[in-house]
């Protein structure tokens, strides 16, 4: 009677172990496949899917220029990258630290690639802020400066770091930023509407993560490749390369 | 004096505990590096281990080969002893890997919890990235401590078990050792 009782103990212990390591390989392998931060295929079904006409057109460089988009390269590169950024985000801090010199070293630089910024402030209260600022400094041709300043000095997330202070701070920093215009755009808050437009169309592209590129042909922005994620520069070059091969033929 | 490693030997001497562990910290390595973004599977394949990265892989490798070697080693006591398997110490400790982990990026679990609890989410969601390197020793700690108390009850006489069947597995055993 008593050995009955442990050896169903036992078979108890038993099966609800082995139902644990089932339901965690299958959190896992469930976690893998529909995470879009890790395996983005389906995603990427979905987006190429999704890009009709009207949302090609949206990224295509001139359009992107046109609707005040910070950027870097030759007006005349066949391929655009458009990154979604967050200034508190630490992983777009390593893209820029690590993969972007070399993106821009080897494929900016060269003409073949224009780098568009896309605002996507997702990580924190203070980001809005950041986002404006940047924004701000674009008017007077200093976007890039401002950009680099903010993520070599970043700090935790809403540890007050992109406090309204501090950003002003940030851009007295910038040589030949006028700062009385500056500080007018930062506190009317001229810029907020369209960084709630890039963060609607970072939506409307099913990114809601940092940092998101999408990589597209500059002239009629198709042929979207995704690319999700702080990714290494293998990465990127493979899909540039790809492109550009089918450009030459 | 009982050390540690005489569990370890125990258990991973036989080649099915460590195919077991094996199975159960690989899957959560990629997990937790995919997370982590080291890992990425599309557009490439690819490893990738930046400089300010290389504290959280050492502990996140360090808490998945705690894991394998636990789940692998309760399965052990519960096949050779009737005590009662520790699976508190185990998933609270697993678990707490986990949650660090999945929210130390900004990754699409952050925007979840950001878009399902909203303020409340960014706030949970910041504190998790902010303290990610704390959170994963302190997982580390936990599982550390499981590993302690399996490693008890495997090397204390408690766990002989001279029931028939696990008396013939146990000889099993021997005889290929001898060989």
């Amino acid at each position: 009677m008593k050995n009955g009782k442990i050896l169903r103990l036992e078979y108890g212990i038993r099966s609800n172990l082995l139902s644990a390591i089932v339901v965690m390989t299958a959190l896992v392998f469930g976690i893998l496949l529909f995470s879009p931060n890790i395996i983005s295929i389906n995603q990427n079904v979905l987006i190429m899917g999704q890009t009709d006409d009207s949302t090609s057109s949206s990224f295509t460089l001139s359009n992107l220029i046109k609707q005040g988009s910070p950027y870097i390269g030759n007006l005349s590169a066949p391929i655009t990258i458009v990154d979604f950024s967050d200034f508190q985000c630490h992983l777009c801090a390593r893209h820029v630290k690590n993969t972007e010199p070399q993106i821009n070293e080897t494929y900016i630089q060269t003409g073949q690639v224009a780098l568009v910024f896309k605002h996507l402030p997702n990580r924190g209260f203070d980001s809005m802020g950041a986002h404006i600022a940047a924004q701000c400094t674009n008017d007077q041709g200093k976007f890039w400066q401002f950009y680099k300043l903010l993520y070599e000095n970043q700090q935790a997330i809403d540890s007050g770091w992109v406090s309204k202070d501090n950003l002003k701070k940030f851009a007295s920093q910038i040589s030949g930023l006028e700062k009385e215009q500056f500080n007018t755009c930062f506190d009317s808050q001229t810029h907020k509407e369209s960084i709630d437009n890039d963060v609607k169309l970072a939506h409307s592209q099913g990114f809601f993560d940092t940092p998101s590129f999408i990589v597209v042909d500059s002239f009629d922005g198709s042929d979207p490749e995704i690319i999700r994620g702080a990714q290494p520069f293998p990465a990127f070059q493979s899909v540039i390369e790809k492109k550009l091969d089918e450009l030459k033929k | 004096m009982i050390s540690l490693p005489l569990s370890v030997k125990v258990v991973f001497s036989i080649p099915t505990y460590v195919l077991v562990a094996a199975a159960v910290a690989i899957p959560f390595w990629i997990l937790f590096n995919a997370f982590d973004q080291l890992i990425f599977f599309d557009p490439i394949w690819i490893f990738y281990l930046p400089e300010d990265a290389v504290t959280g892989f050492i502990l996140t490798t360090i808490v998945t080969i705690l894991i394998g070697m636990l789940v692998s080693m309760n399965i052990y006591i519960i096949r050779h002893s009737k005590l009662k398997i520790s699976r508190g110490t185990l998933f609270s400790g697993s678990s707490l890997s986990i949650i660090s982990v999945v929210c130390s990026s900004c990754s699409s679990v952050g925007f979840l919890l950001i878009s399902t609890f909203g303020s409340i989410g960014i706030i949970a969601s910041n504190l998790l990235t902010i303290y990610q390197i704390p959170l994963r020793i302190i997982s580390a700690a936990i599982l550390f401590f499981a590993l302690y108390y399996i490693h008890k009850r495997i090397v204390q006489s408690c766990v002989m078990d001279f029931s028939t069947n696990n008396m013939k597995t146990d000889q099993k055993y021997h005889e290929k050792s001898d060989i």
